[in-house]
C-alpha cells in the first residue's frame, strides 16, 4: 500500500492568481526513493510544502484534492503531529538551525524536547542519530561555528531524530560545495538503505541517477512525466521544458545525432554509462 | 568572528549547580535589599559581604573583578561624580568653582546611588557568569514560562552575532561598488542607508525559513514539552529562595518602620 498519496491535489497560494499545482496525483510507496526535478517555479517546492503539513497548516491559500499520508488526511491532522511523521528538511542549512540552542547535541534534541520524549530515550535517539549521520564529532560545537555541509546534516539529523516515516527534502544540496553534497547524500542514501520512505527535490541529476527508483517530472504545476530514472531524465522533451539536463546525456545526444551513439541504447545519465555506450560505439 | 554574547562560563562550582531560579532570585533580592534599605552601608556591605565573596563560592572571581572593573566601574564612577556635583542642595560645601559645586550631602548621596547601581549590575554579571542560557530558559518553561518567549530571548542573543557578521559583508559588498563608508559624520550615517535594506528585508525572508524549520521540528506542539538537561530543585534551593523572599520583606518593613 502507498505511504503517501496525493490526489487530485490543487494549490493556489494566497494573494496570486493561478495555482502552483494543478491536479497532482502521486503515490509513495513505503521506503521508496523518489526524486522530483523541475525548472524553476514548477512547483517542486510547493510540493514538499503540501506533502509535509505546511499547506495547508502553515501556508493558507486554496487546497483542494487529498493529501494523506499513512492513511490520515492531513486536514484532519495539526501541523506537530503530521511534522512527528512526516519529516522536512530544505535549502538554506544556515536557516534550519533553531537558534535556541548552543550546541549540536541540544540542537538535535530540540524537536524531540518539544515532543515530549522522555529524557533516557532522547539521549538514546540523539547518540544513534548522531553516528547515523557521521557528526558524531561535532556534538559538542556550536552549530553556527559549522560550515554548510555540517550544518545540513545537523539539519537532517535533526528531523531524523523524530523517525518520521516519510523525509521530504528541498533540494537540501543546492548550497553547498561538492564535499558538502557528498557528506549530505552519503547520509541520505544511508537513509534510504535502511528503509526510510525519501521524496527528494534535486537538480544535481547525476546523483538521482544513482540511487532514485523512481523520478518525477514537474512541469508548470503539473506532473509531466514518471518512471525510472534512465528513462525519465534522458527524454528528449525534457531540455525544450528548461529542465536540467546531466552534461553526458547531452554529449551522447549530440553524438547519435551523428550516428556515434549506437543505435538503439538508451542515452546515458552517468559518466559510466556514458564511458560503456561510448565504447562500445568505438569498438564498431 | 564567533563573539560570546552570553557570560556564561563553565565551572564546576556551588553555585554553578544552584537552580537557575534560585540564582535568580538571589540576583534580585540583593538589588531589592541594596535599593529599599533604610541604612546607608547596606549596598556597599553587600558587595563586599555577599557579591564579591560569591564570585569566589562561583570560581568566576577573575571575570568577576575584571568585567566590573572594566564595564562597571566606568560608569558608577561617572555617575559618582555627576552627581556629586549636579545634585542640588546640600549644606556643608566642600568645593566651589563656577557652576560646580560639591557638598558632604551631595557627595553622600552620589556615593549612595552609584553603588546601588554597582550592586544591581555586578549582582547580573555574577548570574550570568554562572548560568547558563539554555538552563535558565528551560527552568522557566517548565515553570510555566511560554516556550515562545524562551525560544525569542535565546535565539536572539545567539543571531545577534550572525547578525553583525552579515552587515559586515554587505557593507564590504557595497564598498566595493563604491560606497564611501568613511569621512564625517553625516557622510558616515548617509552610508547606512544601502545597508538597512538588504540587512532588514534579508532578515525578515529569512524569518519565514526559520518558522518552518522550528515548525518542522513540533514547535508548537501541543504534548507537554520534556527537557534534556537536568535541573534539579533541591530542597535546599526552595530554602534559600524563601529565606531570600524573607529578607526581603523584612528590608521593606525595616524601611517603612524607619521612615
Amino acid at each position: 500500500m502507498a505511504l503517501v498519496t496525493l490526489k487530485n491535489v490543487t494549490y493556489q497560494y494566497p494573494l496570486t492568481e493561478t495555482p502552483v499545482l494543478k491536479n497532482v496525483s502521486l503515490e509513495v510507496n513505503e521506503g521508496e526513493f523518489v526524486t522530483v526535478i523541475g525548472p524553476n517555479g514548477a512547483g517542486k517546492s510547493t510540493l514538499c510544502y503540501a506533502i509535509s503539513g505546511f499547506i495547508p497548516h502553515f501556508f493558507k491559500g486554496e487546497l483542494s484534492g487529498s493529501v494523506k499520508v499513512a492513511g490520515v488526511e492531513v486536514r484532519d491532522s495539526n501541523l506537530s503531529e503530521w511534522v512527528a511523521n512526516v519529516g522536512l528538511a530544505f535549502q538554506n542549512p544556515f536557516n534550519q538551525i533553531s537558534g535556541a540552542k548552543y550546541t549540536v547535541y541540544e540542537e538535535v534534541a530540540f524537536g524531540l524536547e518539544n515532543l515530549g520524549i522522555p529524557r533516557e530515550e532522547m539521549k538514546n535517539r540523539v547518540e544513534e542519530t548522531l553516528a547515523m549521520t557521521g557528526i558524531r564529532h561535532l556534538a559538542e560545537r556550536s552549530p553556527y561555528s559549522l560550515s554548510g555541509g555540517q550544518q545540513q546534516r545537523v539539519s537532517l539529523a535533526s528531523i531524523l531524530v523524530m523517525q518520521p516515516r516519510v523525509l521530504v527534502l528541498d533540494e537540501p544540496t543546492s548550497q553547498l560545495d561538492p564535499i558538502g553534497t557528498r557528506e549530505v547524500f552519503g547520509v541520505i542514501r544511508e537513509m534510504s538503505r535502511r528503509g526510510m520512505t525519501v521524496i527528494l527535490v534535486e537538480h544535481k541529476v547525476e546523483w538521482i541517477a544513482e540511487f532514485a527508483d523512481r523520478v518525477v517530472a514537474l512541469h508548470e504545476g503539473e506532473i509531466l512525466l514518471e518512471g525510472a530514472p534512465g528513462k525519465v531524465l534522458t527524454d528528449p522533451r525534457l531540455p525544450d521544458k528548461h529542465f536540467g539536463i546531466s552534461r553526458y546525456t547531452q554529449a551522447a545526444r549530440a553524438a547519435a545525432e551523428s550516428g556515434l551513439w549506437p543505435a538503439g541504447r538508451r542515452l546515458p545519465v552517468t559518466l559510466d554509462e556514458a564511458v560503456e555506450g561510448f565504447s562500445k560505439s568505438a569498438q564498431r | 568572528m564567533h563573539e560570546r554574547l552570553s557570560l556564561y562560563i563553565h565551572r564546576e562550582s556551588p553555585l554553578h549547580r544552584l537552580n537557575p531560579l534560585t540564582k535568580l532570585t538571589l540576583t534580585f533580592a540583593l538589588i531589592l535589599v541594596a535599593f529599599s534599605s533604610p541604612w546607608y552601608w547596606t549596598a556597599t556591605g553587600l558587595i563586599f559581604a555577599v557579591v564579591a565573596p560569591l564570585s569566589f563560592v562561583g570560581k568566576v572571581q577573575r571575570e568577576y573583578f575584571w568585567t566590573a572593573l572594566r564595564l562597571l566601574a566606568p560608569v558608577t564612577g561617572f555617575i559618582f561624580v555627576m552627581q556629586s556635583f549636579f545634585l542640588p542642595g546640600g549644606e556643608t560645601e566642600l568645593f566651589q568653582f563656577a557652576f560646580l559645586r560639591l557638598t558632604s550631602e551631595t557627595l553622600a548621596q552620589a556615593y549612595l546611588t552609584a553603588i546601588r547601581i554597582f550592586v544591581m549590575v555586578s549582582s547580573f554579571i555574577l548570574f550570568l557568569l554562572t548560568t547558563h542560557p539554555s538552563e535558565l530558559m528551560g527552568d522557566l518553561t517548565r515553570r510555566g514560562l511560554p516556550g515562545q518567549f524562551a525560544y525569542v530571548i535565546v535565539s536572539t542573543l545567539q543571531i545577534i552575532p550572525q547578525m553583525q557578521a552579515k552587515a559586515q559583508t554587505i557593507i564590504a559588498a557595497q564598498r566595493s561598488r563604491g560606497l564611501d563608508t568613511e569621512g564625517a559624520f553625516l557622510k558616515r550615517v548617509g552610508a547606512l542607508v544601502p545597508l538597512v535594506g538588504p540587512l532588514v528585508f534579508g532578515s525578515l525572508v529569512e524569518v519565514e525559513e526559520r518558522a518552518i524549520a522550528i515548525e518542522a521540528r513540533g514547535f508548537t506542539s501541543a504534548r507537554p514539552k520534556t527537557f534534556l538537561r537536568e535541573l534539579p530543585d533541591t530542597p535546599a534551593d526552595k530554602l534559600i529562595r524563601w529565606t531570600l523572599v524573607v529578607l526581603v520583606l523584612l528590608t521593606f518593613a525595616a524601611n517603612l518602620w524607619l521612615s
